[in-house]
């Protein structure tokens, strides 16, 4: 029973391998392979009630390499929540293969629960590489150049994430984040930590997407597929980020080794992203900026390295990996710039909606997930007295705000495309049960999300305080 | 002046209304809030093919806000004036991670602002009866921002008080860039340019309060009442002063009021004017007036001087300008002005002065706003220079923009009287001399309203001018509604009473309702000499 706990990943690798095989052997005949979506997205909310239900007992296994506390409990159920919803929202005839789309945010998300319980250095590592994987195969499915700007990117990435660890490693001589924390907490800050943790923080940046190191993930999540680019939006960054969280966690005794810089990025992110998402008219790339500007704020909560800012951070990246992921999910085809959305609200209501919670999420728009997380992050900055970088953070939402309504007014007010201009890339998505329950999931969870936050914001604080901190 | 000095008591116990208490909800605010949401959501997701149903979602607005006057007069009549305290309250914790509540209760101020937001609302869906275009948005949008409104008035929570004041943006910009005239792009930018200014000073300064208060609750019962420094209290003070000041407007954050009223479909100018705008009042009063007492006495002639240039630009202003939605909007700033001047003067008439001010102002800003937009829409034209003489032509319109134009002044018999002789009373006694540059304002735009009647209604008839005709039954109705109210309140400030007793016959009288709670925001600036600390 003591493994029970790790049911949610046993049942997401497994199922993902299943669903490979599946498609690369022709298993299934194909009147069962198109229930394979449904089918996945079931099985993955089974592991998320497992992971509820199951998931509160606190463990470590396997020698202490994983861990099951609060704040794995907390971003294993996000990340699960995402898949599910994210399968479901889909719309399938726009990948590029079932299987591997299937699979990929199956893998992703199993490396975000890797990173969420790794108890050490190489479980952050790992978590951070599988995610960041799974990106590069779905792009690669459409855009194999793209996938290899992509990898190339992620290579130097891991670079730098690898030599500051090793720094961090050399500096303590611990590779476990208990251990870490509880020497750095016993040595005044220094340059020779100062450099590799800059090093490492400029990688997980990368891989987070945050301005301004969010030019390669970009650019490649915009060839990317719908769904691959809801990866390379969302649950990658979310790996990133979560591996970002613990870092902070583990070096909180020195936190002017990381504050000024974790500052300076979110700054930049928060109202670099609002603005381009205000100068970009093209519903995808207005999407990714949200999402850059969102990210800044979740960096922003972890600079106040406080148990209040962290939990706001972690409450912010779960509506962060709904609305990112599966926001280029609901867009589908849509790839002819603003004009394939015209009218989107008349032709397909449900997916129109959703889309359009999802941007005002991610842009901090009430009463929506997003801005009930950058509210909380908002009231950790005040209470360690960071009112410059609140009132950035205020103005890179507003900027949002301005582009999101940019977006809302096409989708409703702009009157459809007519059926003979709109070519392949303007192309509607596809109804069928399965998406049109997976959007109306979606502006479910998005909104239920922070007007039914309490149990929600009660974990995510007691997941920051599984990290140890006050 | 017996009404005025019955007013300023410092323990009113005007007579309850008959049955007053016994009707009581747990959730009667929840109703005001969430009823509009729900209605806009099913009007959102009705089936409606070819527009089939276009009449019906209409109806389904309308009479989701009449319903909602239902509910709103009960708890007018119901209101406890006696009480000072909080009513209708309900307390639920919501985010208990970073101390917010669920918390929502109304007190004199709130149920008159309930009252305006209930009669704007009305009068908002009776002018928009005439919307042919994508009308599921447009009334889905319109019940959106009547809920916002609400929310914001009846928050007692500073976290749930944000999000209903940055909600009511969203639809509003939408409701002008969908339904609005030629420069509808700049003006949806305006408004959430300088809207999402004041949100954000709004936010810096809640979350500053939130964090010397020791960033445990949002509770405007916490933080509110919260000890601060005077220097403290100045700082936030300011923050809120910016936010008030780009939602009622003040000058010189007013830059949006004119293109977003003079390019707005005419139900949304008559919200906008006359509801959403008020919240910027009614911030002030909540947060600087009611709970900083320091900053208050300090800042107070600033907020003197923000009414005076306020009230003189738009006197100025409305002069200039050679459209007449312009002016319309110019004009409506004027209550704004003398709300402001009401709380600089930080005593009971004065702020007394304020409050109803928010109500009559707010429904004569909309009514000027609404006359115009209409007169503007029937006669085909903006233009001063072509409108001309159109009182013979189109009566119902012509009496109505007179009204208007004496309600704007505060002419003996409409409610603004009242307001403005309070306010003015109490404000000459501290604020002197702002109370004397907005006198002036007024005359200035005394004038300029009596340039424009005499030019439009009454001047030699246009004969290049295209065709005239009067307001329809609909039109005549919204506008009648807010000349109503204004008329109402005025003849009958204490409410009707049974002929030969003091009992009120079916309204309370709003002068009586609004007095619970005001002694107590006023009480800290009774004292002849302004204390250092709270």
């Amino acid at each position: 029973m003591k493994y029970l706990v790790l049911l949610p990943e046993t049942l997401v690798v497994a199922l993902a391998i299943c669903v490979m095989l599946a498609g690369r052997f022709a298993w299934l005949p194909a009147t069962a392979r198109r229930y394979l979506p449904q089918a996945t997205a079931l099985v993955v909310l089974v592991a998320l009630g497992v992971e509820l239900w199951a998931g509160a007992t606190v463990g470590s296994y396997f020698g202490g390499a994983l861990l099951q506390d609060r704040f794995a409990l907390f971003a294993k159920a996000a990340v699960l929540l995402t898949a599910a919803v994210a399968v479901a929202t889909t719309d399938w005839t726009a990948e590029d293969s079932i299987p591997l789309g299937l699979a990929m945010p199956l893998l992703a998300a199993f490396g975000v629960m890797v990173a969420a319980s790794a108890a050490d250095l190489l479980g952050l590592w790992a978590g951070l590489e599988l995610a960041g994987a799974a990106g590069v195969v779905m792009v690669a499915l459409r855009r194999p150049d793209l996938a290899l700007r992509l990898l190339v990117a992620g290579g130097m990435a891991s670079a730098l994430v690898l030599v500051g660890l090793a720094f961090v490693y050399a500096t303590t001589g611990n590779p476990n984040l208990a251990g870490i924390r509880a020497v750095i907490g016993n040595e005044a800050p220094a340059l020779s930590l100062a450099i590799p943790v800059l090093l490492l923080l400029g990688g997980l940046a990368v891989r987070a997407g945050i301005a301004p190191f969010h030019v390669a993930g970009l650019q490649v999540g915009l060839g990317a597929s719908p769904l691959g680019a809801g990866l390379v939006f969302g649950l990658s960054a979310v790996a990133a980020a979560t591996v970002g969280i613990k870092l902070a966690a583990a070096l909180v005794e020195i936190p002017d080794v990381y504050v000024p810089y974790v500052q300076v990025v979110a700054a930049l992110a928060m109202v670099g992203g609002g603005a381009a998402a205000l100068a970009v008219r093209s519903p995808r790339p207005r999407l990714a900026y949200l999402a850059v500007s969102q990210m800044g704020w979740v960096a922003a909560g972890v600079s106040t390295h406080f148990r209040s800012g962290i939990g706001g951070s972690l409450f912010l990246l779960g509506a962060f990996a709904v609305a990112a992921t599966c926001g280029p999910a609901l867009l589908g085809r849509a790839e002819g710039g603003e004009p394939a959305i015209h009218g989107l609200g008349t032709l397909r209501p449900v997916r129109a909606a959703g889309l359009a919670l999802a941007m005002m999420s991610l842009a901090g728009a009430p009463p929506l997930a997003g801005f009930f997380g950058e509210l909380a992050v908002a009231a950790s900055l005040a209470q360690s007295g960071s009112f410059v970088l609140l009132g950035l953070g205020l103005l890179g939402s507003v900027l949002g705000v301005a582009a999101v309504l940019g977006t809302l007014r096409v989708l409703y007010i702009q009157s459809p495309l007519e059926e003979s201009r709109r070519g392949a890339a303007a192309a509607l998505p596809a109804v069928t049960a399965l998406s049109t329950a997976g959007a109306v999931a979606f502006c479910i969870v998005i909104a239920a999300y922070g007007v039914f936050g309490y149990p929600i914001m009660g974990l995510a604080d007691q997941g920051a305080e599984a990290l140890g901190l006050r | 002046m017996t009404m005025l000095a019955a007013i300023v008591q410092a323990s009113p116990t005007p007579l309850p209304a008959p049955g007053a208490g016994v009707f009581t909800s747990p959730f009667l605010l929840s109703l005001l809030v969430w009823v509009p949401v729900v209605m806009a959501v099913a009007i959102a997701f009705m089936p409606n093919p070819r527009g089939r149903y276009d009449v019906l979602m209409k109806q389904i607005a309308f009479f989701t806000i009449l319903g909602l006057m239902f509910i709103l007069f009960i708890a007018y009549n119901q209101f406890q004036n006696f009480l000072p305290t909080m009513q209708y309250e309900e307390k639920v914790a919501w985010l208990p991670a970073i101390g917010v509540t669920y918390h929502l209760g109304i007190d004199g101020p709130g149920i008159v602002m309930l009252l305006l937001s209930g009669l704007i609302g009305i009068a908002s869906v009776l002018a928009s009866l005439g919307v042919r275009e994508r009308v599921r948005a447009y009334f889905c949008l319109l019940l959106l921002t009547q809920a916002s409104v609400n929310g914001a008035i009846v928050a007692r929570d500073m976290f749930v008080f944000i999000l209903f004041w940055a909600a009511a943006a969203i639809p509003l910009a939408l409701l002008v860039l969908g339904w609005g005239g030629p420069r509808r792009s700049t003006a949806a930018w305006r408004l959430l340019g300088y809207w999402g200014l004041g949100t954000g000073a709004l936010v810096v300064g809640v979350l500053a309060l939130y964090s010397i208060a020791g960033g445990q609750s949002f509770d405007m019962d916490v933080l509110l009442k919260a000890s601060l420094s005077p220097r403290n209290q100045i700082v936030i003070s300011v923050a809120m002063i910016i936010a008030a000041a780009t939602r009622l407007p003040l000058f010189p954050l007013h830059g949006w009021v004119r293109d977003v009223l003079a390019e707005a479909p005419v139900g949304v100018a008559v919200i906008v004017a006359g509801a959403t705008t008020r919240l910027g009042a009614f911030l002030l009063l909540r947060t600087v007036i009611a709970a900083e007492p320091a900053a208050g006495h300090l800042l107070s002639p600033v907020l003197a001087a923000l009414a005076a240039m306020t009230v003189g630009y738009a006197g100025l202003a409305a002069l200039r300008t050679v459209d007449i939605r312009h002016m319309a909007a110019y004009l409506a700033m004027v209550p704004g002005g003398i709300t402001v001047l009401g709380l600089a003067a930080v005593s009971p008439l004065g702020i007394a002065g304020s409050v109803l001010s928010m109500f009559t102002g707010g429904l004569a800003a909309a009514l000027i706003a609404g006359v115009c937009a209409t007169l503007s829409e029937r006669a085909q034209s903006r233009s001063l220079s072509v409108l001309s003489g159109l009182a013979p032509r189109m009566p119902n319109i012509a009496w109505l923009l007179i009204i208007a134009a004496l309600a704007l002044l505060g002419i003996p018999i409409l409610a603004s009287f009242t307001a403005e002789v309070m306010t003015f009373f109490g404000a000459f006694k501290n604020q002197p001399i702002g109370a004397f540059a907005v006198a002036v304002g007024l005359a200035v735009s005394a004038v300029a309203l009596a340039m424009l009647l005499r030019r439009v209604l009454f001047g030699s008839p246009n004969p290049d001018a295209p065709g005239v005709s009067d307001g329809s039954l609909g039109e005549t109705w919204y506008l009648g509604l807010l000349a109503g109210g204004l008329l109402w309140v005025g003849l009958f400030p204490g409410g009707p009473k049974i002929p030969g007793t003091d009992f009120p016959l079916f309204d309370p009288g709003l002068l009586n309702q609004m007095t619970a709670g005001i002694s107590d925001i006023a009480s800290p600036y009774v004292a002849p000499t302004p204390g250092a600390t709270q």
